[in-house]
């Protein structure tokens, strides 16, 4: 049993710790910490949980045990002999290990001299009676230092908790100053009324004297001639420089009284707006120049623009904000719409056939388009959040009616309804499994509007108002409109995805939004057709929440409003104010855009409602007009994604992990999404023919195909080609949710071949906007990784991905996994990589368990990786005492060591040690000095391949010499020769070696994400160089060491892939 | 946790049987962390303590204790093996859930493991060179307080600066004058007068004990 020191001692053992790794989500091995990392309530599956054996399956010890690390203590053995040592690691059969461990003596106050010292001393368990730590502090290592609990439990004595006060805010003033602060127009004090004020209040009176009598001196005048003169020329002087050009320049920049913001601002604001903040030069907090009536269009309009910058920031897509921001984008967009001349534009509204709608994929466009339309036709769709819009609009007679409604149903309180609703939503469905398709759905299209945008525009603020240009554009332009819509487009693909479920409902929709998609076939449609229309807009943005509740189309619509009406009470008093501006805004927009051609009015409320909807339209309507759509007429959704690829190809790289990784988390409605998308891309495959077909179905379409045709052949061959190749992944991922390790591995594989463009496409047709909501919580998972070379950013990503849903807590887990990962592929079977990583698991099970402690999930995860490295490296070399140390600290093993494969490899020393405890067991039951040199012989006897083992022997013997000179190896055993524990007498152990060792970890993991990539494009050799490269840090030997599987098979895989690794390198 | 422990502990018991000497704590058969306990060792030596820890199938028991030198913010840690154990009693059982377990700062723990090492190494240089007991409980109080300070033959350097030679006396302190000098001056005549109060305060306690000894005879 003991041989095997990471292994199955006992059934009962590791079970109990795989459950208890689920359940107490620390106990465990790396499910426990996933759980607690992701704070997922689904367990992976047993597959993927690595039972921790022995007493690393006890949370607590390992908790207290490892905490006492570094500590002095005595160790009592059975014979009653004491040995003092530094307590540096356990073995999961609670083998303690000492450092610099000597025998103590009878007398007390005298140290231990250099001979009686031992490098480290390894104690079976069942030797062991008692182990004393003097004089710890457990506090020692707690991460928490600085929280008030840990302050306040290292107190000394009795410290009277201070009381804390809830800080009223100062009563004094509140009433008083800070208004007047809001009220008062002048820009501060006058310095006479300072002095004023502090002679009256304080009886301070200044020194000031206007005159400046301490800096300078009157001039005494007279009447001299002289001095007339001197008066005469004097003034001239000042004539003559005050009229110069420089002069005035110069006076001119210092007397400017416009503020630094409208000197260097590059946003061109109205004159009211100038006028107002120049009225008091007074600075006016964004979020009250709205709220004074003068500030109108100009205000409103900047103030929009700024939001969207601001939100990228922080990436929240559910916080309050971005939704906001997107609102405000989407109301922009449907502005523009709004612009367009509609009339003119649309071809023949009515001639719509319904069978074209259906054409299903399609559908999910069209439905966005249908809400710009509404949109153009009523710019007052602001309004519809407020309520009061329609009213104020005067939106067209026939449609007046409907828009009201609309208005009130607000889609855009839809959206952030449905932003919320997400939440609990999501959680469930990473956990469960159980996509929350609808959820998504709603989010990425809310959130999604607004993430996109500031993605691209990352700095500038010009880049917003460009994608509203784009907006308007593309009715006139027809070119710039992709890059701003198209993130919409995909948002409502996403919704249909999850739909599945309401597939009816979103027939319905897709039928009605056709129309809007078509906006030229909108635009003649007659009111009531609108009304539809904006219904089933109405109910497409509802449609989460009709997916959900399975309602059908006309019920959802239903549900919506009812919904939208409770909406606006819901919501928050900042949501108002943010609503308000940007009803501001759109007024004001509206104001600027009325230059536009504006031509009819339909129920723009709706557009305005229905923030995701304008978008759409948009998107479809230029992905029609323009050429560069291609492929968009087959599938809205396919059609969103082309044109993403190429404007935003940076932005849907670091999506495609997101969609991975959502992938994963989503279940079964994914895979129906999934396949949906498949189905989208068949089609899609054949863009053009399929193009050309639907095309066909559609009469209004068929005018755009030839230019689709027309249109460069490569839009539609990216689509083609990213398409395949991303959608296998996520289906991939739907199928297999909980997925193994191994898997999810695959599912990276296909991704990253795949490249930028590629994902991005993928990203659309599955769920772009979910991405976002997802992409938030994930990226700060992800920065660590973006730091890895710009080649490897995508394998990086994939992996990110994959890694945080099913590794996620814990990165350092992920890493290696991802390390291993490329050995799979390389040669071995993927179920390897599982006992590579329990083997790890075995040898640094302290780290490991620390590791799990210590990682809060989100948590610095680079430095828990390096930590639990060193650990590692540290452990095995305690552990498998001898000789490991040694070849440590030549990290990169020169020439003259490589040739002697040195045993004691981590994963080698495993195996070998376990053989010696058992043989010591069996033949010395007591005391066995012998144990070195058996352990010798059967790590020789294990490792056949390496005849150098003895040479290293010597070699290490000499090796220390910064130490005693005496001590070889078996000198230690000499010295002890009653020594009954199994000690492996070490020489030296090196402890400088660590670091090194270290280092090579880290750099290995940035290594191998980097190297990942080439990895994939050239499976062969270049993986073989990733293995060398990932392994080395495990231990420079590992290679040398000739695999012989004489240890279990779990370590054997492991040693295997170095060693492939290695001989790659040698030749 | 507490229940799934149990679970797991009484899956466990099956195949092994409870060390013979190890007296059933309870009806739980575990010790429940928290928990106080007492024990007696196969040496004879009493422990008491709150449990920290217990792994049933190791057999091994952590327990808490006071720190044995009186600190206050320190304890004592024992790691007991129960299969040599007897008489194994709980004093109360735990009243409370433990506390979560707090994160651990690993590569401190490595640090501190590390330097420690190294310390005892340098002190057992020292030592078998050859230095008075006397010396070696100095530089131990010096390096308490300043950790750059190492042997150099029988030679105490601190700080690359001040050298104290044997017997180490204050009067052996030498370099350069200044603060440093001063100060470890100060250090090393302390020390010497605590050696001296603890030896007088052993003296009296010795004649106590004796006469003790000798009244109750």
């Amino acid at each position: 049993m003991k041989p095997q020191a990471g292994g199955n001692r006992k059934p009962g053992g590791s079970n109990s710790g795989a459950a208890a790794a689920s359940g107490t989500g620390g106990a465990g091995g790396g499910v426990g910490r996933q759980n607690i990392g992701r704070g997922r309530n689904n367990a992976k599956g047993p597959s993927t949980a690595v039972a921790l054996s022995g007493v690393y399956a006890n949370m607590r010890m390992v908790h207290v045990l490892t905490s006492v690390v570094g500590t002095k203590c005595d160790l009592k053995v059975k014979n009653g002999l004491i040995y003092e040592g530094v307590f540096k690691t356990y073995g999961p059969e609670c083998d303690i290990v000492l450092d610099a461990a000597h025998r103590k003596s009878v007398e007390p106050n005298v140290g231990p001299r250099r001979e009686d010292i031992v490098e480290s001393i390894i104690f079976k368990s069942s030797d062991v009676v008692v182990v004393h730590f003097k004089d710890v502090d457990l506090n020692y290592a707690k991460k928490d230092n600085f929280t008030d609990s840990a302050v306040s439990a290292r107190l000394n004595g009795e410290h009277k908790e201070k009381d804390l006060e809830p800080w009223d805010g100062g009563e004094q003033h509140i009433s008083g100053s800070m208004e007047s602060l809001d009220t008062d127009l002048s820009n501060g004090w006058d310095p006479d009324e300072m002095f004023k004020y502090n002679e009256e209040t304080y009886g301070v009176k200044s020194t000031y004297d206007s005159s400046l009598s301490s800096y300078t001196v009157p001039l005494e005048r007279d009447d001299s001639e002289e001095f007339l003169k001197r008066e005469a020329r004097a003034s001239q002087l000042a004539e003559e420089i005050e009229a110069s050009a420089t002069y005035k320049a110069r006076v001119a920049l210092e007397n400017d009284d416009r503020s630094e913001e409208e000197k260097y601002t590059a946003v061109v604001r109205g004159e009211r707006e100038l006028h107002s903040l120049n009225r008091e030069n007074k600075y006016i907090p964004p979020s009250q120049r709205n709220r004074e009536p003068g500030m109108s269009w100009g205000a409103g309009r900047q103030n929009s623009p700024r939001l969207v910058q601001c939100s990228p920031g922080p990436p929240a897509p559910r916080s309050g904000p971005h939704d906001y921001n997107a609102m405000d984008q989407r109301v922009i967009i449907s502005l523009a719409f709004s612009a367009h001349p509609w009339p003119s534009r649309c071809p023949s509204p009515s001639s719509r056939p319904p069978s074209r709608y259906q054409s299903g994929p399609t559908n999910s466009l069209p439905p966005r388009a249908a809400t710009p339309t509404r949109p153009p036709s009523r710019p007052p769709s602001r309004p519809s959040r407020p309520l009061s819009l329609p009213s104020a609009h005067g939106s067209t007679g026939p449609l007046s009616t409907m828009p009201k409604r609309l208005s009130s149903e607000g889609p855009p309180r839809m959206s952030p309804k449905s932003q919320r609703t997400p939440r609990p939503h999501r959680v469930a469905s990473c956990r469960g499994g159980g996509p929350p398709p609808p959820d998504y759905m709603s989010q990425g299209a809310s959130v999604e509007v607004s993430a996109p945008p500031p993605t691209r525009n990352s700095s500038s603020g010009g880049t917003w108002s460009s994608v509203v240009s784009g907006a308007h554009r593309p009715r006139s332009p027809r070119q710039n409109s992709i890059g701003g819509g198209a993130p919409s487009p995909s948002c409502l693909s996403s919704p249909q995805a999850g739909t599945v479920p309401v597939d009816s409902a979103t027939a319905s929709t897709t039928a009605t939004s056709p129309t809007a998609a078509n906006p030229a076939t909108n635009l003649e449609a007659s009111p009531i057709e609108e009304a539809k229309e904006s219904r089933v807009l109405e109910m497409r943005q509802n449609s989460p929440n009709a997916n959900k509740e399975n309602v059908k189309p006309i019920e959802a619509s239903a549900s919506i409003a009812r919904s939208i009406g409770k909406g606006p009470p819901s919501m928050a008093p900042d949501h108002r104010k943010q609503i308000d501006n940007l009803k501001k805004f759109s007024v004001e927009f509206r104001v600027s855009l009325i230059s536009l051609p504006l031509c009819v009015f339909r129920n723009s409320e709706k557009s305005t409602v229905d923030s995701t909807g304008p978008k759409v339209p948009m998107e479809s309507t230029i992905s029609e007009e323009t050429s560069t759509a291609v492929s968009i007429t087959p599938t809205g959704s396919k059609s969103a994604t082309p044109s993403l690829s190429p404007s935003s190809a940076v932005p849907e790289q670091k999506r495609g992990p997101d969609v991975t990784s959502q992938g994963f988390q989503t279940t079964s409605s994914l895979a129906n999404a999934a396949a949906k998308d498949k189905d989208e891309k068949e089609e899609k495959n054949d863009p053009v023919a399929e193009s050309v077909r639907k095309s066909t179905l559609n009469p209004n379409a068929k005018e755009f195909n030839p230019r689709v045709f027309c249109s460069p052949p490569k839009p539609a061959t990216t689509p083609t080609q990213t398409r395949p190749q991303g959608q296998p992944s996520p289906s991939i991922v739907v199928q297999q949710p909980p997925a193994v390790y191994g898997q999810t591995m695959f599912q990276m594989y296909p991704l990253t071949p795949v490249s930028p463009g590629v994902q991005v496409p993928h990203m659309t047709m599955s769920q772009t906007k979910p991405y976002r909501p997802g992409k938030v919580p994930n990226m700060p998972q992800q920065r660590p990784d973006q730091h890895h070379p710009p080649g490897a950013s995508t394998m990086m990503h994939p992996a990110t991905a994959a890694g945080p849903p099913i590794v996620a807590p814990s990165p350092a887990y992920s890493t290696q996994y991802f390390t291993c990962s490329p050995q799979q592929f390389a040669s071995q079977p993927l179920v390897q990589q599982m006992p590579h990583y329990q083997s790890q698991h075995v040898f640094s099970p302290m780290i490991q368990g620390s590791a799990r402690m210590i990682t809060p999930p989100g948590h610095a995860q680079p430095s828990l990786v390096s930590s639990s490295t060193t650990q590692y490296g540290e452990q095995t070399h305690t552990m498998y005492v001898s000789p490991t140390p040694i070849p440590q600290q030549f990290p990169h093993p020169s020439s003259t060591l490589h040739p002697h494969p040195q045993h004691p490899q981590p994963s080698a020393t495993p195996t070998g040690q376990p053989q010696q405890g058992t043989q010591h067991g069996g033949s010395h039951p007591a005391p066995s000095p012998v144990q070195h040199p058996q352990h010798q012989a059967a790590a020789q006897a294990i490792h056949l391949g390496n005849p150098p083992q003895q040479q290293m022997y010597s070699a290490l013997a000499p090796t220390p010499p910064s130490m005693t000179p005496g001590p070889n190896p078996q000198s230690p055993q000499a010295s002890f020769p009653s020594a009954q524990q199994a000690v492996y007498i070490h020489p030296q152990q090196m402890q400088h070696g660590y670091n090194p060792n270290h280092m090579a970890h880290v750099q290995q993991a940035h290594m191998q994400s980097g190297m990942v990539p080439p990895h994939h494009g050239t499976p062969s050799h270049p993986p073989t160089m990733m293995l060398m490269a990932t392994q080395a840090p495990a231990g420079p030997q590992p290679g040398t060491l000739n695999p012989i599987p004489v240890s279990s098979a779990t370590h054997y895989s492991y040693t295997l892939t170095p060693v492939q690794g290695h001989h790659q390198q040698q030749l | 946790m507490t229940s799934r422990r149990r679970t797991r502990l009484r899956k466990a018991r099956a195949p092994v049987s409870l060390a013979e000497k190890m007296a059933a704590p309870g009806p739980g058969e575990y010790f429940s962390v928290g928990s106080h306990v007492s024990c007696l060792t196969c040496l004879g030596q009493r422990l008491q303590g709150e449990v920290v820890a217990f792994d049933y199938p190791s057999k091994m028991l952590t327990l808490k204790c006071p720190s044995s030198s009186g600190k206050p913010n320190l304890s004592d840690v024992i790691l007991v093996n129960l299969a040599y154990v007897s008489d194994v009693d709980v004093i109360n059982d735990r009243t409370e859930t433990p506390p979560p377990l707090a994160s651990l700062n690993i590569s401190k723990l490595a640090n501190r493991a590390r330097t420690e090492k190294e310390d005892k190494l340098s002190q057992a240089y020292a030592i078998s060179a050859g230095v008075s007991v006397e010396g070696q409980q100095l530089f131990q109080t010096i390096h308490k307080t300043i950790k750059d300070c190492k042997w150099q033959e029988k030679n105490i350097i601190v700080m690359d600066d001040v050298v104290i030679s044997p017997p180490y006396q204050v009067e052996n302190c030498k370099g350069k004058e200044g603060s440093a000098l001063s100060h470890i001056r100060k250090i090393v005549e302390k020390h010497f007068k605590d050696v001296e109060s603890q030896k007088s305060m052993q003296r009296t306690q010795a004649q106590q004990t004796q006469k003790d000894s000798s009244l109750s005879s």
